[in-house]
């Protein structure tokens, strides 16, 4: 058939009509997609629009970003933003690979325990390696010789932090990355007598590039984007990140905030589309996997690695019990007596206990309505006819979030929810705005994990139910989630945990009615109140830890009921 | 192509006319038309991506057509989506619900048409023993064998009692041996229940003993329809003769009066062959089992002596590899039954003298 036959055939293609399940998917799709465009891309336009105008309301062109290109102070922050990302990226990058080489692919013994170990600073806020440094290496530190006439405050300190919470992200990526290696390779390089380094860096590196590559950039966005770390260790050290709240909170200079946004959002778009892009190939990779790698025991080199995890493990759980140990300390370093006065939060500024109470809650609405709002569409998207362009705009739109820093999105909404003209202005300084800010910001893994959920089962299913006249919703509440059930848990635990420690997204939203823990600890912190900022963050760690506990009791449970056919 | 007069007397059930599929730029159907009869099992056969699965899923209206019609029961449903059509389907990998328990499974449809509960049990009970899996309602799917899977599939698909029912390669993730057996166990549960059936299937043993007629397919056309044994005595395309069963291909030339020669051999044709003559050369095609060896000497006609080079042992029968340099442009086979080959001492080296049966040699143009 020519090509003018086929397209002239496919202009007078019959319509098909659309049953009753067609209409219902695609009202789901269109609210999906209007549900995003109202909670991510409506916001970012108007925070775009606002770095375009003058305080007054004025637009300005480009007017705004010329005046932050010339002030030296804000350009310096570009400056020192790069070089903390770039030598915090190199440290994690190479500690992780060695971590995760040796937990794929050595034979030493607690390798779960040290994998447990390693994944524990996803607990916490991001500024409790920040505190936990104040009081190792501050002023009155306990290892404060080991500086040196350095200070903590700086630099060092971030990097350090940032180190210690990017740890555990770049972790994950790459134990998979080492676990998708293909035996025979190692095999053939054994036949060839290869040496072990030789066959590192021949076979072993090759085959992680990808992997290794996704960390890299997921580890520089982490920390490029992060406002935890610099803002309690920092100290006259500015970054992008700080010099946005600097400018919001600290000189309601919104205009100023949003320029800086923009220009934030610049480098985590990239790495952010190197990293799409590089896990498109390892994808490709994966499933073109062969013979799983069986690691081999060496004496020497097992009892190096096993000394190499136990002092990143000792280091990770120091950085933690040093927190955890001063938030108990009645006034540090002069009265070292354990109690539980620190934990008198209502005696503080920053919200009290129903500080706490307020992060419980937003958790847990986070966890039902975002795993509800990102399964549902997750399954439209996958499982709908026709309709293409749409479903390519929502699945485009869900991978905005991860190249978001929290930050700019909670100017973003200030930007849109407080505008006089907005209709929604309502949920304004409420709970349901923080709740709708947190699941925007963590969409894209949680919509992820529903999509490899979703790819694994049968794709005949709804077939099958038209087929017996079934409504689709029927077979979706009666097979398609009980089957998905792990992952769905797994992206509810997720949204939970994350809801618990994040700053960035809600540090613009919350209202004196809806302060948040981790929120809380930072102002204690800032108000000088270190210890009670301790123990503010040991709350939710250990929060985040029981929840995860019971997630795994859950998970166990729930699988040996509704999972009860995967076993034979 | 060609609608079997034999069949018209019975009752049309599905009408497909002129039925085009495209994907981006690609056609996957061309203009395909096909009738299929009231309690008639039909096999669309062909290599993969030939858009045998492609035609299937238009006429359930899972991939509806870019062009053409589709008639059931005489109502035209060429744009009705598949929850408005009448069918039932069993797909390659069953699409058994895992969580739901087999009797659960069989009765899905079932429990939405608001029956009554003991009804709905019955009609389960009833399905199940006719798949006979009786005992096994409160399993889950994954407890259960291949086979035992494909059955409870195949319930769930009857259970609507659809005038259509609709099989894609439901036998293909078996073993052999349990294949072999469900096949005569579908074709007996078919024939008893009457109910039309499509079945794809690239398995050309499975379309030849479980269809009362086969679609042969290649490249989104239809090539040929006929009964099993239409199909594999006279085939309608070259394709056909090859896809189909064993065939010796065997260039010919052509003589100064139009007749097929094989050198200096002239072939005698059945006027049914002969008819399909026109210029230029020939493939000559002829299956290794109908290739004559008794009752064979100089004065046969299509007789001409071969070389015995290979002699392989197939169990029931022995296939020879024969050759003859200056008729043959390659080596033939034939196959002889183990009797022939000790009677007329068939042997590697020999020479025997064959005969290729005017009714049983079919040509073909060449560079189809
Ligand atoms: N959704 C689609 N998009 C694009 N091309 C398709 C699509 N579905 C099928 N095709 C193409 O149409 C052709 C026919 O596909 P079809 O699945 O009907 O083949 P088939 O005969 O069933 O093969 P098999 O025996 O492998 O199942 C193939 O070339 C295939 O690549
Ligand atoms: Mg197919």
């Amino acid at each position: 058939m020519t090509d003018q036959a086929v397209s002239e055939l496919k202009s007078r293609a019959i319509r098909p009509k659309l049953s009753r399940d067609d209409w219902v998917m695609r009202g789901f799709i269109l609210a999906i997609g209007a549900w995003l465009v109202v909670t991510l891309l409506l916001p970012l336009y108007s925070m775009l629009s606002k770095s375009l105008e003058s305080k007054d309301g004025a637009f300005v062109g480009l007017g705004n970003y010329i005046e932050y290109f010339s002030t030296p102070a804000l350009f310096y922050s570009i400056n020192n933003s790069f070089f903390i990302a770039i030598v915090s990226t190199l440290i994690t990058i190479s500690l992780a690979t060695v971590f995760a080489f040796i937990l794929a692919r050595s034979c030493i013994p607690g390798k779960a325990v040290f994998k447990g170990i390693a994944l524990l600073p996803l607990l916490a806020p991001s500024l409790l390696p920040g505190i936990s440094f104040v009081y190792l290496f501050g002023r009155q530190g306990v290892l404060k010789g080991l500086l040196g006439d350095y200070s903590i405050y700086g630099p060092i300190g971030i990097v350090m932090g940032e180190v210690f919470y990017t740890f555990p992200h770049a972790l994950m990526i790459l134990i998979a990355a080492f676990s998708i290696a293909d035996a025979r390779m190692y095999e053939a390089a054994v036949a060839l007598r290869t040496s072990r380094i030789r066959t590192f860096f021949t076979v072993t590196l090759p085959g992680i590039k990808y992997g290794l590559i996704s960390a890299i950039f997921v580890v520089f966005t982490l920390v490029i984007t992060d406002f935890g770390i610099p803002k309690v260790i920092g100290g006259q050290y500015n970054v992008l990140a700080t010099d946005i709240y600097k400018q919001v909170i600290g000189q309601q200079n919104f205009e100023m905030g949003a320029v800086v946004s923009v220009v934030l959002l610049i480098p985590a778009i990239l790495a952010f589309a190197v990293d799409r892009f590089v896990q498109r190939k390892q994808v490709a990779m994966l499933t073109a996997r062969a013979v799983p790698y069986e690691p081999k025991p060496h004496a020497l080199l097992d009892k190096i690695f096993f000394v190499y995890c136990l002092i990143i493990s000792l280091m990770i759980v120091g950085i933690i019990g040093m927190a955890g140990f001063a938030s108990f300390v009645s006034f540090w370093p002069y009265n070292l007596e354990l109690s539980l006065k620190n934990y008198n939060f209502d005696l503080m500024d920053g919200g009290g206990w129903s500080s706490f109470y307020n992060s419980l809650k937003m958790a847990a609405y986070t966890a039902v309505f975002g795993t509800i709002v990102i399964f549902t569409g997750a399954y439209m998207v996958e499982k709908a006819n026709g309709f293409k362009i749409v479903r390519g705009i929502i699945q485009f739109l869900c991978m905005i979030p991860m190249a978001v820093p929290g930050m700019v999105l909670g100017l973003a909404y200030i930007f849109f929810f407080n505008s006089p003209s907005n209709p929604l202005g309502f949920i304004y300084g409420t709970m349901p705005i923080l709740v709708i800010v947190t699941i925007a910001h963590f969409y894209t893994v949680s919509h992820l994990t529903a999509m490899t959920a979703l790819k694994q089962i049968d794709p005949e299913f709804e077939t099958v139910s038209a087929s017996l006249k079934v409504p689709f919703f029927r077979t979706f509440l009666r097979v398609t989630v009980p089957v998905c059930m792990p992952a769905i848990l797994d992206i509810s635990i997720y949204l939970f945990v994350n809801a618990m420690t994040t700053v960035s997204a809600v540090i613009f939203l919350y209202s004196s009615d809806t302060t948040l823990a981790s929120v809380a600890a930072l102002n204690m912190d800032d108000a000088g109140d270190v210890a009670p900022a301790a123990a503010m963050c040991m709350v939710i760690v250990a929060t985040s830890a029981t929840v995860r506990v019971l997630h795994a009791l859950l998970t166990r449970g729930l699988s040996r009921r509704t999972q009860a056919w995967r076993q034979r | 192509m060609n609608l079997v007069s034999s069949e018209s007397l019975e009752k049309q059930y599905l009408q497909i006319r002129n039925l085009t599929k495209i994907f981006g730029d690609f056609a996957a159907l061309k203009d395909v038309s096909l009738d299929v009869f009231e309690g008639e099992f039909v096999c669309f056969l062909g290599p993969s991506g030939c858009g045998k699965t492609t035609l299937l899923r238009a006429i359930a209206g899972l991939d509806i057509q870019t062009q053409g019609t589709v008639e059931q029961e005489g109502r035209d449903v060429s744009t009705l989506p598949a929850a408005e059509r009448d069918f039932g389907i069993v797909f390659q990998s069953y699409a058994l619900f895992p969580n739901l328990t087999v009797a659960d499974n069989v009765g899905y449809g079932l429990v939405n048409m608001k029956a009554d509960k003991a009804k709905v049990s019955a009609r389960v009970e009833e399905l199940l023993s006719l798949v006979g899996l009786s005992d096994q309602g409160d399993k889950h799917p994954a407890q259960l064998s291949g086979g035992q899977q494909q059955r409870v599939a195949l319930a769930r698909a009857l259970a609507m009692s659809p005038g259509l029912l609709l099989l894609d390669e439901p036998l293909s993730a078996l073993d052999a041996k349990v294949r072999v057996h469900l096949r005569h166990e579908m074709k007996e549960l078919q024939r008893r229940l009457g109910v039309t059936t499509i079945m794809v299937t690239h398995d050309q043993e499975e379309a030849l003993t479980m269809a009362d007629r086969i679609v042969v397919m290649n490249k989104g056309v239809i090539e040929q329809v006929g009964t099993p044994e239409e199909i594999y005595r006279h085939p309608a395309s070259l394709f056909v003769a090859e896809f189909v069963g064993t065939m010796n291909f065997i260039d010919a030339g052509r003589g100064p009066k139009g007749e097929v020669v094989l050198g200096d051999l002239t072939l005698e044709l059945s006027p049914r062959e002969e008819a399909k003559l026109n210029g230029g050369d020939v493939i000559t095609c002829v299956r290794p089992e109908d290739i004559k060896v008794r009752n064979v000497d100089e004065n046969t006609v299509n007789s001409f002596p071969v070389t015995v080079t290979d002699l392989e042992f197939l169990g029931s029968f022995y296939r020879a590899t024969l050759n003859n340099d200056t008729l043959l442009n390659h080596e033939i086979f034939g196959d002889f039954s183990i009797n022939l080959v000790r009677d007329r001492d068939i042997q590697i080296g020999n020479t025997i003298r064959v005969a290729l049966p005017v009714n049983r040699l079919h040509i073909f143009r060449k560079g189809k």
